[in-house]
């Protein structure tokens, strides 16, 4: 059985779907974070992936801009997070109802 | 053989990973799993050829996005917090909804079977996996794209740091 | 081809299968006599107080914040690096550095920001 495209995209389906209910189902925001890096990565295989099967350099380079994306998300949103932490001593979503207080 | 071989290792192996970080308890143990998740995903990557962005996936998402977050894991303190079930099951509609996701994609990836295109020869695929192929489309063609992702790189700094750097611990 | 990265595969199995198997070695081998005073954490033959699990200073935030911009800055320069006289050959080679300069120079506004902020300054 030879490996084909759709495996891999079957693949990245299902961790971006984990991803997905990581998001819905969490209530700490680090993890909810995680999960959004969980889903950027599940849609970087597909990138990958299909860039390879067309012989097409620009899915690699599409991943290289996904990942300086991903790096900024991540200082800033747990920047935010430790914002909202001193705020309400808790990262708990459910406990964030407002922009402002 | 090996190929196949280890393509179901590395994605078994991704999934169960993936899933370890949905449901571990405590924060430090999900931000592990992730780690396990995008080292699969590494292999993933050198299995398709692209050897560049595999060593890029553990430099940048191992070594310096995942340091971070257990950075602030560890700056809050989480472990000591009292804790309760974190993961919420009463939300089934969000369970039935991840589904819905799943069953679209999969359907999707089901139908273009026939649509989708067939791996090239081993010969060109090599071809698209080097650093200096990226580089010559990097710099020539995406040349803006990459300049605007300096601009994004400097707001997050300037961000993170008017964020983080008010009278704290 | 993947057979080229055959070696690397093996390489990290073996890596992660020694390091498993000292983790767990020791405790199957090693005699175990416990007693209160050995299991106490180790402090210097001090008796320890408090939780190990002391909060980190935002400083570690920051510093980790900084590196993943100029680890991500990294990532991106060095294919230019490895293709710099691919660059020179095909001629583009003032062109390709002016992009790359004009990337270094707005990531360096950041990193003035952040010295004159005092994001790196460590008490």
């Amino acid at each position: 059985m030879e490996i084909t495209l759709n495996w891999y995209l079957s693949l990245s389906a299902v961790l971006f779907v984990i991803g997905v209910l990581g998001v819905l189902m969490r209530r700490n925001a680090i993890v909810i974070l995680m999960s959004v890096e969980l889903m950027l990565n599940a849609v970087n295989l597909t990138l990958v992936a299909l860039s390879q099967a067309m012989g097409d350099v620009a899915g690699q380079i599409l991943v290289f801009f996904v990942m300086a994306v991903a790096a900024a998300e991540a200082a800033i949103g747990l920047a935010i997070i430790i914002a909202l932490f001193r705020k309400k001593v808790t990262v708990d979503v459910n406990e964030f109802h407002l922009f402002k207080y | 053989m090996v190929a196949q071989l280890l393509f179901f290792l590395l994605a078994i192996v991704a999934i169960a990973a993936a899933l370890g970080m949905l449901i571990a308890r405590n924060p430090v143990n999900s931000a592990l799993w992730l780690v396990l998740n995008l080292f699969c995903i590494a292999g993933l990557y050198l299995t398709l050829n692209a050897q560049f962005i595999g060593i890029i996936q553990i430099l940048v998402y191992a070594g310096a996005i995942m340091v971070l977050f257990l950075f602030v894991i560890m700056l809050l303190n989480l472990a000591e917090l009292p804790r309760r079930e974190d993961i919420d099951w009463k939300r089934g509609a969000a369970f039935i909804l991840g589904m819905g996701v799943l069953a679209q994609l999969v359907y999707i990836v089901a139908m273009s079977f026939d649509v989708l295109p067939h791996p090239p020869a081993a010969q060109e695929a090599v071809a698209t996996g080097s650093a200096q192929v990226l580089a010559r489309a990097l710099f020539t063609e995406y040349a803006l794209p990459f300049e605007v992702i300096g601009l994004l790189l400097l707001v997050a700094t300037i961000g993170a740091v008017m964020l983080a750097k008010r009278r704290f611990v | 081809m993947l057979t080229d990265f055959v070696p690397l595969f093996l390489m990290m199995a073996l890596a992660l299968g020694l390091a498993l198997s000292l983790l767990k070695l020791h405790q199957l081998l090693g005699p175990k006599r416990p007693n209160l005073i050995k299991t106490a954490a180790y402090e210097s033959g001090m008796d320890p107080i408090g939780t190990a699990r002391e909060r980190y200073s935002v400083k570690f935030y920051l510093v980790a914040m900084i590196f993943i911009v100029f680890d991500v800055e990294v990532v991106f320069l060095y294919p230019w690096a490895v293709s710099f006289r691919d660059f020179l050959a095909a001629d583009a080679g003032l062109g390709v550095m002016m992009v790359v300069s004009f990337f270094i120079l707005v990531l360096g506004i950041g990193l003035l920001y952040d010295i004159k902020k005092g994001g790196l300054e460590f008490e």
